[in-house]
């Protein structure tokens, strides 16, 4: 094993009038460490393309998590696949991206646009050898993993974006490329990198796309470590410990609270400066020396929660954190764009002043604020870790 | 002078952001700046009694309504100048 990891991320928008999408994403890690992602397409829109690409890509991936080779995943679709009774064929392609162990790339296309990689923020023509199993041309291709290189998948639904209406042949594949490249390096999460594109296609589509749409971004990138602390230790005796341990951690700190930043103003002998800056609704931020982000508790936890949400979901409000100068924003870049190990230290003291039936906050309401943010980071793929105190 | 406003979570929500934003226009208003150094804290630890302001260490109770006769009342003739 190395120190990659792979930050991955999708987006799919429906064809205009459809409730189901007819492409389909599914990732599935395997024990050794393996990540299977396929995005399969399935044939026209609407509920039959979304069962066919459903079933291929959840077929795909269950049996080549279980070591089953690719020959015999692409017979058990053909064999499996319902016929769609009009066009009398059972037909969704598909784009399997298999990363082994953070190391090696292995792609298997099938009539899905090719995927782009962007190696140094530059489009790369990555090999590709050619073999037909059951019929069918099958394009397959090993890379090695460098940092920073980027996968980008898609349906058809990309290229075929503005298709007579911005442009007469559709957003062309040298396009796409170019307005990747230069999103590439500018930090973006792969979530927001596949929403970039997908909302361009939707632009391009006038808001009424033409056909499924759906992009899938894999980002290979070095592990980065962060430390957030959030609440005092119940037991005082104890705040030599926590503070002992979250600052000896190696990566970012960031500390939440204002009872819980006192604290450790006090035990780093530094002096807390709280900023009047308020920026939008969010209390202001605080700044306290060999500690990267002082905030506010709860009201700017909540607000994270809420951004950690819609991000692993259906990604509304990035443009709203990618940009703001609140305290909520801040955390959230750190978290959901930088971090990839995120240590949470979580104290369990119950504040007295918060006991006060006139204000919204309480206990409970912390220990469910840590529950639904570290669930929401688990489902980014990020590695966690909570000690409560 | 020092004045301090608590913008911690419960004086947050009983509304620190007006009082902060009523104070710096008052002082601008006056032309104090060179006397009144407004800043922040964290909690006081008397949130039931927010919004907390202390000048020089004195604590106040301040709400966003009560703000222009608690400058007027308290923060003015603690620099010597009358009120307006």
């Amino acid at each position: 094993m190395n120190d990659l990891t792979c930050d991955i991320g999708y987006k799919s928008i429906n064809h205009v009038g459809e409730q189901l999408c007819g492409d389909h994403v599914e990732v599935v890690e395997q024990e050794d460490g393996s990540t299977v992602i396929v995005l399969a397409d399935g044939l026209g829109s609407g509920v039959k393309a979304s069962i066919l690409s459903t079933l291929t890509s959840k077929i795909i991936s269950t049996m080549l998590a279980a070591g089953l080779s690719i020959e015999e995943c692409v017979e058990t679709i053909a064999a499996t696949l319902p016929v769609d009774s009009q066009r009398g064929v059972a037909y969704s392609t598909f784009t399997i991206i298999r990363l082994i162990r953070n190391q090696t790339a292995e792609l298997i296309q099938y009539d899905n646009p090719q995927v782009i990689v962007l190696r140094n923020g530059e489009n790369w023509e990555y090999p590709r050898t050619e073999t037909t199993i059951g019929g069918k041309q099958i394009f397959h291709s090993l890379i090695r993993l460098q940092e920073d290189d980027v996968f980008i998948a898609m349906s058809d639904g990309c290229p075929h974006a503005g298709i007579g209406r911005e442009y007469n042949l559709g957003w062309k594949r040298e396009d796409i490329i170019k307005f990747m490249e230069a999103m590439s390096l500018c930090g973006y999460t792969a979530k927001n990198l596949s929403t970039l594109l997908v909302d361009e296609c939707n632009k391009l589509y006038g808001g009424e796309p033409g056909d499924d749409a759906t992009s899938c971004v894999v980002r290979i990138r070095k592990r980065v470590p962060m430390n957030m602390l959030f609440g005092p230790p119940s037991n005082r005796d104890d705040v030599d410990r926590m503070m002992n341990l979250f600052f000896s951690k190696e990566g970012k700190h960031i500390i939440c609270g204002g009872t819980t930043s006192s604290i450790a103003a006090r035990w780093l002998d530094k002096p807390l400066r709280a900023s009047l800056d308020f920026v939008g609704d969010i209390p202001p931020i605080a700044y306290l020396e060999g500690v990267d982000l002082v905030t506010e508790g709860v009201i700017t936890v909540n607000r994270v929660v809420e951004y950690a949400r819609d991000y692993v979901n259906e990604n509304l409000r990035y443009e709203d954190w990618s940009n703001g100068r609140d305290g909520a924003s801040l955390i959230s870049r750190l978290l959901f764009e930088e971090a990839t190990d995120i240590n949470f230290y979580v104290g369990k003291a119950i504040n007295p002043a918060h006991q006060n039936p006139d204000l919204p906050i309480n206990f409970n309401i912390k220990m469910n604020l840590v529950q639904e943010l570290t669930d929401a980071l688990k489902k980014m793929g990020k590695r966690i870790k909570v000690s409560f105190f | 002078m020092k004045v301090t406003v608590c913008i911690g979570s419960s004086c947050h929500i009983k509304g620190s952001r007006p009082v902060v934003e009523q104070l710096q226009e008052l002082i601008a208003k006056e032309e104090l700046q060179d006397k009144i150094e407004l800043s922040g804290s964290f909690c006081m630890g008397k949130c039931r009694q927010g919004v907390c302001v202390t000048v020089d260490g004195e604590f106040y109770s301040v709400s966003p309504e009560s703000v222009p006769s608690f400058f007027e009342k308290t923060i003015l003739p603690k620099i010597g100048c009358r009120s307006v």
